[in-house]
C-alpha cells in the first residue's frame, strides 16, 4: 500500500465524524493542510508587518516581495481599475502557492491535487468576474459574445464559439492546476518507489531523478500559482475594460 | 593612461546593460513558460466544454447522436480560438 502512488491523494477524517442533514462535513486531512497553509500565509504577513522597517529585516523583505510582485502583475495584465481586487487576487495566489509549497514537504498532502478543490476556486473566480462584468457594463457585458466585424451568417456560429470558449475558462484554470501537481506528485512517488525496489545497486539513478524532479516540481507549485492569479487577472481585464 | 580608464568605464557600462538583459530575460522566460504549459489544457477544455453541452442538450431533446456530434466540433473550434488568442497574447507581450 505504501508503494501505491496514488495513495497519498487520499483523503481520510481526522477525529470525530461531523454530519449536518445528510452531509459529511467531518475534518478531513485536506482540511487540516488547508488550515497548515492559511496558518503559514497569516504567519509569516504578521511577522512581515509587525517591525515595520525602512530597512527591511528578512521576513518583512519576504512579505514585500510578495506584495510587489502580485501588485506588478495586477497592473501589468489588468491595469489600474483592477487595483480593489488586489485583496483578492493577493489572497488567491498566496494560498494556492502555499498549497502546493506544503504539498512539497515529505508526509505532506497537497489539497491543490484534488479537482474539487481547484474547481471550486475557479467556479468562484468565473461567477465573480461575471457578475463584475455584469455590474460595470449592464447587458452590454454580452457584447463579449458578439465580436465587431463578422458577417451577419455567420454570427450564430460565432456566439455559440465564444460562449463555449467562455464556459471552458473555469475547467482548464482548474484542470490545469489539478493535474500538474497531481502529475508531479505521482511522478515523485513512482520514482521514489523505483528507488526501492531497485535497491542499493541500481536505486541510485532513479534517486537523482527524485532529486531533479522535486527541483522541477518546486518550480511548478510557483508557476502554476502564478497561472492561476495571472489569469484571474487576464479575466478581470475582460470584464473591466470590455473590448473587442 | 586616460584609454585605460576610458575603456574601464565602457566595459562597467556594457556589463551593466548585459545584466540587465539577462534579468529581463529571465522574467520573460518564466512568464512564456506559463503561457506554455496553459496552451495545452486551453484546448482541451472547450472541447470537454462543447461535448457536455452537446451531451445534456441531446438528453434534453432527445436527438441523441446528433447535437452532440455539432457540439464537438463548435467545441474544437472555440478550442482553436483560445489557443489563437492566447499565442496573440503572448506575442503581443514580447
Amino acid at each position: 500500500m505504501a508503494t501505491n502512488p496514488m495513495h497519498q491523494f487520499s483523503v481520510h477524517r481526522i477525529g470525530p465524524e461531523i454530519k449536518i442533514g445528510g452531509i459529511d462535513i467531518s475534518f478531513t486531512n485536506a482540511s487540516l493542510f488547508m488550515f497548515i497553509s492559511s496558518a503559514a500565509i497569516c504567519l509569516l504577513l504578521f511577522f512581515a508587518t509587525k517591525e515595520k522597517r525602512l530597512i527591511p529585516g528578512k521576513v518583512q523583505l519576504i512579505g514585500e516581495m510578495f506584495y510587489n510582485f502580485v501588485a506588478k502583475m495586477i497592473s501589468d495584465t489588468a491595469g489600474s481599475k483592477a487595483k480593489p481586487y488586489f485583496p483578492f487576487i493577493f489572497s488567491l495566489f498566496m494560498f494556492v502557492l502555499f498549497c502546493n509549497m506544503v504539498g512539497m514537504l515529505p508526509y505532506s498532502f497537497t489539497v491543490t491535487s484534488h479537482i474539487i478543490v481547484t474547481l471550486i476556486l475557479a467556479i468562484f473566480i468565473f461567477i465573480a468576474v461575471t457578475i463584475i462584468g455584469f455590474l460595470k457594463h449592464g447587458f452590454g457585458y454580452l457584447k463579449l459574445f458578439v465580436p465587431s466585424g463578422v458577417p451577419a451568417l455567420l454570427l450564430p456560429l460565432i456566439t455559440v464559439i465564444e460562449i463555449i470558449s467562455y464556459l471552458s475558462r473555469p475547467v482548464s484554470l482548474s484542470v490545469r492546476l489539478f493535474a500538474n501537481m497531481m502529475a508531479g506528485h505521482t511522478m515523485l512517488k513512482v520514482f521514489g518507489g523505483f528507488v526501492i525496489s531497485l535497491g542499493v545497486l541500481g536505486g541510485w539513478l532513479p534517486l537523482g531523478f527524485s532529486v531533479a524532479l522535486t527541483g522541477l516540481e518546486i518550480l511548478v507549485a510557483f508557476l502554476q500559482a502564478y497561472v492561476f492569479a495571472i489569469l484571474t487577472c487576464i479575466y478581470l481585464n475582460d470584464a473591466l475594460n470590455l473590448h473587442h | 593612461m586616460v584609454e585605460i580608464k576610458d575603456f574601464k568605464t565602457r566595459l562597467k557600462i556594457e556589463k551593466s546593460k548585459l545584466k540587465k538583459k539577462y534579468l529581463s530575460d529571465d522574467e520573460k522566460r518564466g512568464s512564456s513558460m506559463g503561457f506554455a504549459l496553459k496552451l495545452g489544457t486551453e484546448l482541451v477544455a472547450a472541447v470537454a466544454v462543447g461535448t457536455i453541452i452537446g451531451f445534456i442538450l441531446d438528453s434534453w431533446f432527445g436527438t441523441k447522436p446528433w447535437l452532440i456530434i455539432i457540439f464537438f466540433f463548435i467545441g474544437s473550434a472555440a478550442g482553436m480560438l483560445n489557443v489563437i488568442r492566447t499565442a496573440n497574447r503572448i506575442q503581443k507581450e514580447n
